[in-house]
Formats: C-alpha cells, sequence, structure tokens
C-alpha cells in the first residue's frame, strides 16, 4: 500500500520536474544526522601516507586514493563505521522483495552533485553500466557479479532504481557501500570515447571534476599537499538544520614516512592522526599538550601464520615437497599453533594494544565471531604430546639443546617469510622464531620485500611458511570470502584452487557458499561460526594476533569519534568541527 | 671540442646501455605493479590478468623496450601504472624540488668541508684533528635516517622550524618576501640532514689530499720565503691537493639526483624521493627507469665536468690529453 | 721513532677490541638470541661501589631494575639488594673460535642478569649481540672493502695509466655501474637464491655484493691521482731507464695513491656496515636472531627508539673506536711507509 502511494508521489513529482526548471524542484530531502552539533568553518589538516593516485574511483586501487575518494564521492547505501550497520545514504530507502532477488532503491530528491549539476536515475544507471562494463576493468565490477552474473539495474522512474540479482545475497545492501555515484554529466563523452581510465588524475582542474561527498577538489600541489573545500551542495544537515559540513577547508598532507606523520601531528601541523603503531602511540602519550590520543580497541586486522600446503605439483622443489609432509600434519600445525606464545605477540609487538587471536574473526568484528571457539593457553607440554603423537621424535645435541625429528629422521628445520616493510611482523616472526625452538625446531626469519614476498606465495609458492596480515574491510563475514573459499586468491596456504584439496576445506565452501546465500542473520550466522570451527581445528591459519586501532586528535576538533573500520577518523568528516574560540593555529 | 663530442656520443651509449639493462633487472625482479590488486578481494584474478595485457605486460621484452622508446621520443618516458599517466611530468615536477635542495646542501657541504679540511690538515695529529676525526667517525656510523629522525624531534621540541615539507599551508596566501621566507624554513632541516650525511667524506678527503702535500718541497720552500701561513694553506696548498677532490666534486654533481632520497622521505620533501622509493617497491616500472635514466644524466655530466677540470687544474695531465 | 710507536699504539688497541670480538662468547655475558621477555627495552645498569647505605664494597655491584610505579616504561634501581658482579662463573653454552665448547664467562650476576647496554625489543643483552655482531659486521665490512679498493685500484690504476681507449672504456663502465638499479638486481638475486640463507652464507653474499658494487667511485678517484702521478718527473725518469710498467705502477705509481685509498677505505668500512641493513631488508643479510652491527644500527631509525631508548645508540658509541682504530692503524702505516715516496726520501723526512 506504502509503496503505491510513493510512487503516485513520484509520478507526480516527475511530471512537474518536467513542468519547471530543475532548480525549483522544492525542497532538497537532506538527511538529518543526530549527534552533537558544531560550528561551521575552519581548516582540517590531516597527513596521508603518501600521494594519492588518482580522483578517479574506476581506476583507484591503492588506500590513500580510497581514502580520498571516500570523501569526494558518495554511495546509495553506506555502513555507519560506528554501529557497522547499513544505513540510508543517497537512497532515502530500499525495499527488498520477497524473493530476495530485487532491489528498490529510492533516491533521495533534489541532490546535486558538488558542481551544483542535479542528481537523478539516470546517474545511477550510467554509473552502473560503467562499474560493469568489462572494457572499463573497475575494481568494483567483481564485487557486483553476484551467483556468476551481473546485477542489472532497471530505472522505474526520475528517483526510483531497481537492481535485479540472479542468485539470493545475504547482504545485498551492503554491496552498494562505497560504490561512488558518477556525475554523468562529466564522465559519459569520456565513457564513449572509452576514455574513461585516463580522467581523475590529480592535477584535473577543479571546475572538471565533481562528486556527491562532503568536499569537493579545490587545489592539488604536486608531491605536497592535496586541498578540499566544502561542497555547497551536500546532501546532510545536522539536528538543528545547519548544512554540513562543518568544516570549510580538507587539507591531506602528503608525509611518506610514519614516523614523520607523528612528528608532524606533535608538532601541531597537523590535527588528526589514525594508523599509529603501538610505540609511537606510548610516546604521543606521554606528553600531550593539546592533543588527546584515543585507543579504539581492537580493530579488523588479524595477523597469521600458514605452512605452504599447495599441492605438489612439479613446480615445488623436492625440499619443500619434503617439509609439506610435516605442514600436512593436522598436529603439526596444532602443535605450533600450542607453542605460540600469543600474550608475549600482544605485550611486545603492540606493548599491549592488542588482543591474541585464535580465529578469523577479530575481536573488533562485534557480531560474528565464535564465542565457543577455544582459547587454548601456550603449552609446550601439549604441543610436544602432539608431535609424538604424529611420529615426530627428539634427539639431543652437543650443545644442550634438542633437535626435532620427522618420522624419517629428518631434522624439522624451515623458514618463515615476513614482509621487511612491516616491523611488527617481523618481530612476530623473531618470537615465534624463538617459541619454536623451545620444541627443537630450527626456524629461520626471512624478511623479503613486498612484491618478492607476494609472488613467492601467490606465484611461484616457492616458500615454507609465512606470516600476514588482512585487514577485513567491512565487519560483514562476506568481506573475508576470498581467504575461506578455497577459489579464493586470498586463501593464501593454497590459493585459487579448482576443487577443494582437503575434506575440510569442501566443507568450509560449502557452509561459506550456503552461508552467503541464506536470508536471516541468525542462519548466516550459524554457518559461519560451524565454518569458523572447522579452521579452528585444521589450523591451516595459525592466528596470532591483532592491533588495536589508535588514533588522536587536537582537542579542539569536535565530533572526533575514531571507528575500528576504515576510514578510522575520516568516516564522520562531515560533523568534524572546530570548536569555539579556538582557532586552528597554523604554525 | 672534438673530446667533448666525443664524450657526448659515449654519453649517449651509456644511457642507452643503461636502459636496457634497467629493463632486463627490472624484467627479472619478481612481482608486477599489478599483484598487490591480487591480495584484494574485491578484484577478480581475471580482472588482474586482463589489466596486464592492458599494459602490455604479456608481450616480449624487446617489443616492450621498443614502444618505450616511442614515448621517450615523445617526451612522456613511458607510462606510469600508479598514477595513469605519463611520466615525465611526475619526474619533472619532483626534480626541480630536489635540485633546489641538493644543490644548496652540496653547495653548503664543500663550502663547510675545504676550510675544516684544511684546518684539520694544518693541525694533524694535534687534539682539534683528533676531534674532527672522533666526530666523523660517529657521523659515519649513525644512519642517515636517524640523524635526520632526530633534527625533526629538534624540530618539535623547539618549535623553530616545520616538522619537514617544503611549504605551508597557507604559502599561496603569502606575500613574495614570506614566501621565500618560508621556503627557506622548510630547506633549513633536509639540507642540514644532507650536509651532514656528505661532510664526513669530503672532510676525510680534503684533509688527507692537504696533508699529502703540506710536506711538499716547494711548500717547505714557500715556508722559507715567510709567506703568509693562511696564503700558503689555500693559495699553494689547495690547489696543488686538487686532483681527488675535483673527481670527488664530480661525484657530488652526479648524486644531485639520487643522493637526497631517504632523506626527502622522512623530511617529507616533495622531491623524487617518495615517488621513487614507492615506485621501486610497488613495482611501477617506467617511473624508476625514468628515474635512472635522470640520475645517469647527471652522473655523466658530472663525471664530464669532473674530467674537464682535472685537464684544466694539473698541467701535468694538460699535456698529456693534448697529445691525443 | 714516533711513528713506530703510534703504530703499536694502535696495533696494540685494535688486538683488545677484535679480542673482545672474537672471543665474544666469553667477554658477553649472555647467548645474543636468548630472549628475556620480561624485561624488553631495559635501560644499561649502572655499576655501582657505593650501595644506597653509604658502604663501599669492593666487587662492584648492581641493582635490580623495576617498573616505577604507574609507569609504564620507566626504570628505577631496587637499592633493597645489591646484586655483585661475579666473575669468570658458569653460563650460557657457547663455542669459543668456532669450535672450543665452554660454558666459562668472563662476568655475570648470580641470582639476577646484568645488562651493562641495555636490552633491546625482546629483552636480548645489548652487550652481548654488540660482540657477537661484531663477528659478521667487521669482517664482511673489512673483506668488502678490501675487495672493493682492490677492484677499484687495479681498475682505476690501468684507466689512469694506460690512458687512451683504456681510460675511456673502463670509466665508462665505471659510470654504468654506478648508474644501474642495483636495488632491482638484487630484488631479482634475491628470487633466484635458496629462501633461507645461513650466517655464513650471508657473510659471503654481503662481501661479494659490496665488493662488486662499490669499486666504481675508488677507481675513479684512484684514475684522476695515476693520471697526473705518471706525469711526475720521477716516473717519467724511471721509464727513461726502462722500467716496466709493472714495476712502475706497483713502486712508484702505489705510494702517490695510498692516501685516497686509506681514506675511502676509512669512509668505507662504516659504510659497508650500515650496508647490511639495506641487504637485510631485501632478505640478503645476516637473518635474525644473529645479531649483526647492522640489526644494531637499524633500530636508530625509529623515532620511538630515538626519544625512548636512548641507549639502543650505545652500540653505535661503541663501533666508532673500531673504525678510529683502522684509520689510526692505516695512517701510521702510510707514515711508515712514506719513505718509498721517492720525492720525500730526497727532500723530505
Amino acid at each position: 500500500m506504502r509503496s503505491i502511494v510513493l510512487l503516485l508521489l513520484f509520478v507526480f513529482v516527475g511530471h512537474q520536474a518536467i513542468a519547471f526548471p530543475q532548480e525549483k524542484i522544492g525542497k532538497e530531502e537532506l538527511l538529518v544526522l543526530p549527534g552533537e552539533v558544531g560550528r561551521a568553518g575552519g581548516r582540517l589538516v590531516v597527513s596521508l601516507r603518501g600521494e594519492p593516485k588518482t580522483l578517479n574511483p574506476l581506476i583507484a586501487a591503492d588506500a590513500r586514493s580510497r581514502e580520498v575518494i571516500g570523501v569526494m564521492q558518495a554511495d546509495l547505501v553506506h555502513i555507519n563505521r560506528a554501529t557497522q550497520q547499513t544505513e540510508p545514504a543517497l537512497a532515502k530507502s530500499w525495499k527488498i522483495s520477497p524473493d530476495g532477488l530485487s532491489y528498490t532503491i529510492v533516491l533521495r530528491r533534489g541532490l546535486k552533485f558538488s558542481d551544483g549539476q542535479p542528481l537523478d536515475a539516470d546517474d545511477v544507471l550510467f554509473t552502473f553500466r560503467v562499474y560493469l562494463d568489462e572494457n572499463v576493468h573497475a575494481p568494483q565490477r567483481d564485487l557486483l557479479m553476484v551467483g556468476g552474473k551481473p546485477i542489472t539495474v532497471r530505472k522505474v522512474d526520475e528517483h526510483t532504481v531497481v537492481f535485479q540479482l540472479a542468485k539470493t545475497y545475504g547482504v545485498g545492501e551492503r554491496l552498494f557501500d562505497g560504490l561512488a555515484i558518477l556525475p554523468r554529466h562529466l564522465l559519459e563523452k569520456r565513457y564513449e570515447e572509452g576514455k574513461l581510465g585516463q580522467i581523475g588524475s590529480l592535477a584535473t582542474a577543479a571546475d572538471q571534476w565533481a562528486g556527491l561527498g562532503p568536499f569537493r577538489l579545490k587545489e592539488y600541489v604536486a608531491g605536497q599537499r592535496l586541498v578540499l573545500e566544502r561542497n555547497p551542495y551536500y546532501w546532510k544537515s545536522d539536528a538543528q538544520g545547519g548544512r554540513l559540513p562543518y568544516l570549510d577547508e580538507l587539507v591531506f598532507l602528503f608525509v611518506p614516512n610514519a614516523d614523520a606523520q607523528v612528528l608532524k601531528f606533535q608538532s601541531g601541523e597537523t590535527d588528526m592522526i589514525s594508523q599509529v603503531g603501538a610505540e609511537n602511540f606510548s610516546v604521543l602519550s606521554k606528553q600531550q599538550h593539546g592533543y588527546t590520543m584515543v585507543d579504539a580497541g581492537p580493530g579488523l586486522e588479524y595477523n597469521f601464520l600458514f605452512f605452504n600446503l599447495n599441492d605438489s605439483i612439479e613446480k615445488t622443489s623436492p625440499d619443500i615437497q619434503r617439509k609439506q609432509k610435516w605442514f600436512r600434519e593436522v598436529n603439526f600445525r596444532q602443535a605450533v599453533s600450542a607453542a605460540v606464545d600469543r600474550e608475549a605477540i600482544v605485550r611486545l609487538v603492540y606493548q599491549g594494544r592488542g588482543a591474541a587471536l585464535w580465529g578469523l574473526v577479530a575481536p573488533g568484528n562485534r557480531r560474528w565471531g565464535n564465542e565457543k571457539l577455544p582459547h587454548p593457553a601456550r603449552s609446550l607440554d601439549r604441543a610436544r604430546t602432539l608431535l609424538k603423537e604424529a611420529g615426530f621424535s627428539w634427539s639431543n645435541g652437543p650443545d644442550g639443546g634438542s633437535t626435532l625429528l620427522d618420522s624419517d629422521g629428518k631434522s624439522v628445520e624451515f623458514s618463515i617469510l615476513t614482509s621487511s616493510t612491516n616491523a611488527d611482523r617481523a618481530k612476530m616472526a623473531a618470537l615465534i622464531q624463538d617459541d619454536l625452538k623451545q620444541l627443537g625446531m630450527r626456524v629461520q626469519v626471512v624478511p623479503l620485500e613486498s612484491r618478492s614476498l607476494l609472488d613467492r606465495v601467490t606465484q611461484s609458492r616457492d616458500y615454507d611458511a609465512c606470516i600476514m596480515g588482512i585487514a577485513s574491510y567491512d565487519a560483514d563475514a562476506n568481506s573475508d570470502i576470498s581467504v575461506w573459499l578455497s577459489s579464493g586468491g586470498l586463501h593464501l596456504w593454497s590459493p585459487s584452487q579448482a576443487h577443494p584439496a582437503t575434506s575440510w576445506e569442501a566443507e568450509i565452501d560449502r557452509l561459506i557458499e550456503e552461508q552467503m546465500s541464506a536470508r536471516t542473520f541468525e542462519q548466516r550466522k550459524k554457518l559461519y561460526d560451524r565454518a569458523q570451527e572447522i579452521l579452528a581445528e585444521n589450523q591451516p591459519m595459525i592466528f596470532l594476533a591483532s592491533p588495536n586501532i589508535l588514533a588522536g586528535a587536537k582537542n579542539s576538533i569536535g565530533n572526533f569519534h575514531p571507528a575500528v573500520l576504515e576510514p578510522y577518523v575520516l568516516w564522520n568528516v562531515e560533523q568534524l568541527y572546530l570548536k569555539n574560540g579556538m582557532e586552528n593555529a597554523t604554525r | 671540442m672534438r673530446y667533448l663530442l666525443r664524450r657526448l656520443s659515449h654519453a649517449l651509449f651509456l644511457l642507452a646501455g643503461v636502459s636496457i639493462l634497467a629493463f632486463l633487472f627490472t624484467a627479472l625482479a619478481p612481482g608486477t605493479y599489478f599483484d598487490e590488486m591480487r591480495l584484494n578481494p574485491q578484484i577478480a584474478p581475471e580482472t588482474v590478468t586482463a589489466l596486464r595485457a592492458q599494459y602490455g605486460f604479456d608481450k616480449p621484452l624487446p617489443v616492450r623496450y621498443a614502444s618505450w622508446l616511442r614515448s621517450v621520443i615523445h617526451g612522456e618516458m613511458g607510462f606510469s601504472f600508479a598514477y595513469n599517466g605519463p611520466v615525465a611530468p611526475l619526474l619533472l615536477v619532483r626534480a626541480r624540488n630536489t635540485l633546489l635542495l641538493t644543490i644548496t646542501a652540496t653547495l653548503l657541504a664543500w663550502g663547510i668541508a675545504l676550510p675544516l679540511g684544511v684546518w684539520s690538515a694544518d693541525r694533524l695529529g694535534r687534539l682539534p684533528d683528533r676531534l674532527l676525526s672522533w666526530a666523523t667517525a660517529g657521523l659515519l656510523v649513525i644512519p642517515d635516517l636517524a640523524v635526520a629522525l632526530g633534527l625533526l624531534v629538534l624540530a618539535v621540541r623547539s618549535g623553530w622550524f616545520p616538522t619537514g615539507g617544503m611549504a605551508s599551508v597557507d604559502f599561496e596566501t603569502l606575500s613574495p618576501f614570506n614566501k621565500l621566507r618560508d621556503l627557506a624554513l622548510h630547506m633549513i632541516l633536509p639540507v642540514t640532514a644532507l650536509v651532514l650525511s656528505s661532510l664526513p667524506l669530503l672532510v676525510r678527503h680534503v684533509r688527507a689530499a692537504v696533508a699529502d702535500v703540506l710536506n711538499a718541497p716547494f711548500l717547505l720552500a714557500a715556508v722559507g720565503h715567510g709567506i703568509r701561513k693562511r696564503t700558503l694553506l689555500y693559495r699553494y696548498a689547495l690547489p696543488a691537493a686538487a686532483n681527488p677532490l675535483i673527481s670527488l666534486f664530480g661525484f657530488s654533481i652526479g648524486v644531485l639526483l639520487s643522493g637526497s632520497l631517504l632523506i626527502e622521505v622522512v623530511m617529507s620533501w616533495p622531491g623524487l624521493g617518495p615517488l621513487l622509493l614507492e615506485a621501486v617497491l610497488a613495482r611501477d616500472l617506467y617511473v624508476v627507469v625514468g628515474g635512472i635514466l635522470g640520475s645517469t644524466l647527471f652522473l655523466v655530466g658530472g663525471n664530464l665536468l669532473a674530467d674537464l677540470l682535472l685537464y684544466w687544474a694539473d698541467p701535468r695531465i694538460r699535456t698529456e690529453s693534448g697529445a691525443r | 721513532m714516533r711513528v713506530r710507536r703510534t703504530f703499536a699504539k694502535w696495533l696494540v688497541v685494535l688486538g683488545v677490541l677484535h679480542g673482545m670480538v672474537v672471543c665474544a662468547g666469553f667477554f658477553a655475558p649472555y647467548d645474543p638470541v636468548e630472549q628475556d621477555r620480561q624485561s624488553p627495552y631495559l635501560p644499561p645498569m649502572r655499576l655501582h661501589l657505593l650501595d644506597a647505605h653509604g658502604h663501599l664494597h669492593v666487587r662492584p655491584f648492581v641493582y635490580a631494575l623495576r617498573l616505577r610505579e604507574s609507569s609504564f616504561d620507566q626504570f628505577e634501581e631496587d637499592t633493597t639488594e645489591p646484586h655483585p658482579v661475579k666473575f669468570f662463573l658458569r653460563g650460557a653454552r657457547y663455542r669459543l673460535l668456532g669450535f672450543l665448547p665452554l660454558r666459562m664467562h668472563f662476568f655475570g650476576g648470580e641470582n639476577t642478569r646484568i645488562y651493562l647496554l641495555g636490552t633491546d625489543a625482546y629483552g636480548r643483552d645489548q652487550f652481548s649481540r654488540l660482540l657477537f655482531g661484531g663477528q659478521v659486521s667487521l669482517f664482511a665490512g673489512l673483506l668488502g672493502a678490501g675487495v672493493t679498493l682492490f677492484i677499484g685500484w687495479s681498475i682505476g690504476a690501468v684507466a689512469g695509466y694506460y690512458g687512451g681507449w683504456r681510460d675511456s672504456l673502463l670509466m665508462r663502465v665505471a659510470e654504468l655501474f654506478l648508474a644501474l638499479p642495483w636495488l632491482y638486481l638484487l630484488f631479482a638475486l634475491r628470487a633466484f637464491l635458496p629462501l633461507a640463507v645461513s650466517p655464513l652464507e650471508a657473510f659471503f653474499l654481503i662481501t661479494a655484493v659490496l665488493g662488486a658494487v662499490g669499486w666504481a667511485r675508488p677507481a675513479r678517484l684512484v684514475r684522476g691521482v695515476v693520471l697526473s702521478a705518471k706525469e711526475r718527473d720521477f716516473v717519467r725518469a724511471a721509464r727513461g731507464f726502462g722500467a716496466s710498467n709493472g714495476y712502475l705502477l706497483r713502486r712508484h705509481i702505489l705510494p702517490e695513491t695510498s692516501s685516497v685509498l686509506l681514506t675511502q677505505a676509512a669512509i668505507l668500512i662504516p659504510q659497508y656496515v650500515l650496508a647490511e641493513m639495506t641487504l637485510s631488508f631485501l632478505g640478503l643479510g645476516v637473518p635474525e636472531p644473529v645479531p649483526s652491527w647492522g640489526n644494531l644500527l637499524s633500530g636508530l631509525q625509529q623515532y620511538s627508539v630515538l626519544v625512548s631508548y636512548w641507549w639502543m645508540y650505545l652500540p653505535a658509541l661503541a663501533m666508532v673506536p673500531f673504525f678510529l682504530g683502522y684509520l689510526g692503524l692505516a695512517s701510521s702505516f702510510e707514515e711508515r711507509g712514506a719513505v718509498y715516496k721517492i720525492e720525500s726520501r730526497i727532500w723530505g723526512m
């Protein structure tokens, strides 16, 4: 009934739109945000670890570009970084058909891009046509393939579009988060020329670029900074009806070194800082002059050790095949897990600002963790028992240490790869190396620069074991799907398999697939819990620890609420403001 | 003149050789720019393969080299995958900033090293000389990055200098005089770091070279003539000791583009450093090759200058080079 | 006479320093890889003779360190109980000179651990790591510098002495070597090498890589000096008397280049100790947890270390005497050798 009324309303409005010039459509349907009402004006300066590469969401592949694009563009449905739930954004409302296959999205009326051009359903249609076009190679395309088929989009009227899925999808509306709605009036010509990939460089003139986000392009100085200004047409307002964002300007300084970022914040040249390492956090916390440091608690990053379990095809060397006999032994992996001192990792690597980890779902994820997952304390005795059961034995060396031998009498020696650019994981490796020495395993830590490491793990598969970390981009279970599925590229211990190599991998595949199309949270959670249990039993990934999200801001910044999801401090940038009488001191 | 022409043709061959080898090395190094995408769970492997093909990564190396040469002729120097555009403009803007920094620092370093080295050679083996030896040895073992960080800490603690960067946020609104002042203020720390990192080497060479000639007969004779010590050291000893210093000066010119990369990263200086470091790690090949060619150009230029200076400064070599 | 005395003095200084490094197992109180996870980043312990009550002790002693109340990383001395330093006591096993299994250590504490230079992030004894680290780094640095200078001198001397096309060719090759993207070659090299590199292999790798990469600079410097030296009157005279090229290079040209070579050596050795840091980044350096001076120094590049843990700089300070020692030895060696310089013999001393 309600939808019919709505529909009639739209027909009526659509009619009006034809009758009058665009700007007289009537009231804009602004989104009113609850929360502290701030003060308009001022400039916020933050540092970025290097330059963003592009403003074009269609080619942005790096985190920095995405962070900048995040404040310049807007999506239909948005995941609230604080509550980790979806909420309406450009879409005023959405409705899911009873069969779960079609999503009807109603756009807010009267919205304008940052250059003043109106937004309508054609922009949405254009946006998804571009995302789904194979020749554009947009990274978003793969996300929009559900059940192996692209999502189809149909326009109902000026403000209503219907998305049709080939298969039910547990978290349909979460798909829309981060999918920027593009300005058709600026891009259509370039798209038809096939040159969409070449636009949106940072040197783009400010009037040649537009979005629906709170800020728009003002100035770019190569190698130094990107200056954004307030989007006067932004579609959110505060509780008192004041149009957001509060800030006049947002400046990204390019500071390529983490320590330099800390120093810049400490000297007051930047107003906020996020992704601070634990050691720098404690330095900053020691003397807080005019700023406050916040520990937002465990985030979604999970660090883990894994062994090379790739099928022994001819590519792998005989040496690795020999070692794989140990790695394939569940007892061996469980023994390693039992011997790892996770408490020491949290204390020495994260200075206590982190959480020990026994499963893939990091503690920062409030809804999806399996509470029944066992958290066994470190026990060398249990590790030894497990190894003994699997036929391992020990021999006493001349220097007083004992050496672990496998059933063929060969000593157990292997190497662990870590990325040499990540000091945290290198530290974990050094600790684990020492832990395993107590089991008689001789472990060597091999730091590799990250591309070389990736090449070894995903391409040549010439390695023994490796420590890596993954930060889920969303709290929903589906963000880790390519870790779970044996066909996934992040199924790191044996990526992109044609068929699951083991029965437990097949079982996980089944549970995860089923979970994807299940309709209710309870159903999905049950399946997901079971998958976590299977993973914990088989330990293909030995989970280590998860760092806390550490951030800080000047005391003059209002509404500063760091979240554990990216972008940690800029997620509510439209609500950030400078408190009264405390003008931003620039030195 | 003929000598100059010959050297220039050599330089061209060298550039071609360096570019070919740089291509070869970059192809041998494991991983490509697109590998990082494989770790992004939102991107399918097929997309990565398609992208690789789009940028010609499935073609053999000679074909890629040829197409790169074509783009060099067009003044583009190849294509940056990360920035999705031609390399030359990326490099040019940043090379300017780098040169501003390194030329200042090089002039300053030589300006300090020459008197310091002469002074130290004059007091060879005495306490001031020993202290200087300790100081330079100490500077040699502390990594450049630690020196740069230390200077930044000083900036934060004292509040006298900005902590890195090249300009204040409101640079555009400043008057021309204040712009200059702002730039100078931002340059002090990186220049200091660069000078400190190159000083030990220069001072040691100057000291050794001057000490070498101080015992030479013509100087002893000059002392006998009662020439003032100052004149003696700078007008007689230093030119006689110039030979190794000239080669060294050639190196100083040669590393103008490449010698400050790490310090630029720590000091957030918008030069080639941050760009190239990121490009190397991300395998943004053509940016790296462009950077290498740029610094090769300076290297060749610096060495050529050094050779010309050598002939000019040393009459003995000049007689021989005339015969060539 | 004076020359001979300074020569002997430097020899003794270097002998003592290297003795400590070579017999690191004996002089270091602990195993350099042993982690004391309860005491990460412990500041150095002070040696006392006077206790908190004003009593004088014959035997030096230390106080244990404990966290200051309501603090995370501020330590204070626990003055209730002095722990005397014991000499020649049993401790961790080691092999002296690589073969002699021993447990005797020069010093240590009985029921507390004594950290003279503090501990690192894992609670490992920095003093022990410094001594053991020297074993790899010093010798790799020395050997690397030796190889570099040998190649550099040979090429530079040939280019400068013979001149002409040889000079052009060799100097262009030197430029090529200076210009090449070594980092990428090392990436590639790493991919072809076996994954796990033992400390011994790492040692040879470091030496080889450094030696091969670094020769171009000294070569150019030497060439410049040789260019001028070969036109000197005494060289021309010797040539006139029919001296062979080899003889001239060895007896007349080499001494002329000695000060450039020595200065280069003084700079190269510490540089090569640091270069190992870069190689470790590529997985080509000395692997953790084996200590090396490069590893010790790489910690200094962090802001948090710089401002919070000043004692991490002590190892760097302790390395300076080594490098100065080489320099002193070399320059007094040069002074001794100066008699070979023809000009000095005729007019000089």
